[in-house]
């Protein structure tokens, strides 16, 4: 097929939301290169510790080079520190690491998801550009080949304060009909609800189209 | 004897002495003493601590114990600050390889890996040595649950029982009586705190003066 650009070249669709003391974070499950899918059980969602999820989109070497890299980092923060690093702490990490290849950057764009220890558990959702410019927000955040339309559904079917089982419903709902718009994502999703207590994993059953 | 070979560590006596390096192993030697044991179910690190002032606020952290990667932990006898700029080292190493191979470092050469740093401080450079011996406890799938002893010479070797620090020789003599094959993690434990009572004075042996690290498999 024609040549395709560097951020669209595998496909990803990526959803963070808050709800009342949980956060959802979601992927699809979809690995294709350019048009051919190669697989669809392929996570875009990385679990940091039992609190904190990130999600990168994007080029998936570059994702999965830049999961590696915290994965080091944390583990050396949590021997020091002798605790889990909070959500934002962890978000202006990845930031600084990001922009650290400013002039050679790597190709993804992370959503953060996480609940604060220091802060009462407090829900906690950021997002960046491959260049690792930062902004948090309270509601939803979105990543992929086609975020414009996971925003859209986003805007219609959120609302603030939902519970754990309420929050997956929503984020479900936006995910796979976010997805059905986009050839490079889909063939299922995979969404993970994180509470104080528990983080449970729901893989979802999607066109596999 | 032949004073005026010990000023640099990168030079033999005429008698085939590394002075700067004996004279670090005897340092080690008036630290708190620290014993390790080997057995089928784990490895047992037990520490004396020498709590100089009541003033101290140690907070959570252990004094003489530490966590290098989620399967190796260690413990010290020496130069506290020497021995923390190799801790650091140590996990840095370990994560380093982590990264590289995406697997967890094996024991032995988590400890090759300080020992050749150790050693290059008694050939290069002329710094002196680290004032620190190291008993290092851990698992990996190659060779399963392991102990090891380094010391400021960047020496090292296996051990199923050993100790370091002050009153080493009097522990070790006590460890080679009562060692047995196939010791359980729990009799191993027993020992360690054996061995700990006969070594220090029973005037200072109390609950808070001793520090126990365990390894074992998670419970699944």
């Amino acid at each position: 097929g024609e040549a395709m650009s560097i951020q669209t070249y595998n496909g990803a669709a990526i959803i963070a939301m808050s709800g009342q003391e949980c956060v959802a974070i979601a992927s699809d499950l979809r690995f294709g290169v350019q048009n051919q899918t190669l697989a669809c059980d392929h996570k875009k969602v990385y679990r940091m510790h039992d609190r904190l999820y990130m999600g990168l989109s994007g080029l998936a070497t570059d994702a999965q080079t830049l999961y590696k890299r915290f994965v080091f980092k944390h583990n050396l923060y949590r021997l020091r520190e002798e605790r889990d690093m909070r959500p934002q702490t962890f978000a202006s990490m990845v930031s600084a690491t990001l922009y650290e290849k400013r002039f050679g950057p790597y190709f993804v764009e992370p959503v953060i998801a996480g609940l604060d220890p220091e802060e009462g558990h407090a829900p906690f959702i950021a997002g960046m550009d491959s260049l690792g410019a930062m902004e948090t927000a309270k509601d939803f955040m979105c990543a992929g080949t086609n975020s414009e339309s996971l925003l859209g559904v986003c805007e219609t079917f959120y609302r603030p304060g939902l519970g754990p089982e309420e929050l997956f419903e929503v984020i479900s709902q936006c995910m796979l009909s976010g997805v059905d718009r986009d050839a490079l994502a889909g063939w299922g999703a995979v969404v993970y609800v994180i509470s104080k207590d528990q983080c449970i994993a729901r893989t979802l059953k999607g066109r596999m189209d | 004897m032949s004073r005026r070979y010990d000023s640099r560590t990168t030079i033999f006596s005429p008698e085939g002495r590394l002075f700067q390096v004996e004279y670090a192993m005897e340092a080690i030697s008036h630290a708190g003493a620290c014993v390790g044991v080997l057995s089928k179910d784990g490895v047992v690190l037990a520490a004396e601590k020498r709590i100089t002032s009541k003033l101290l606020d140690p907070g959570h952290k252990l004094e003489k114990m530490y966590q290098l990667d989620d399967h190796i932990i260690c413990a010290v006898a020496g130069i506290t600050a020497d021995a923390n700029t190799l801790i650091q080292y140590l996990r840095l190493s370990a994560q380093q390889y982590s990264y590289a191979y995406q697997e967890p470092i094996p024991v032995e050469q988590l400890v090759t890996d300080l020992c050749d740093l150790k050693q290059g401080y008694t050939q290069y450079g002329g710094l002196r040595p680290f004032g620190v011996s190291f008993l290092y406890a851990g698992y990996d799938e190659h060779f399963g649950f392991q102990l090891y002893q380094s010391d400021p010479s960047g020496n090292y070797g296996g051990w199923k029982a050993t100790s370091i620090g002050a009153k080493h020789n009097q522990a070790q003599s006590i460890l080679k009586q009562e060692y047995k094959k196939d010791i359980s993690l729990k009799e191993a434990l027993e020992l360690t705190v054996k061995v700990m009572s006969k070594t220090l004075d029973n005037t200072t042996l109390k609950p808070e003066r001793l520090e126990f690290m365990v390894l074992k498999r998670k419970q699944t």
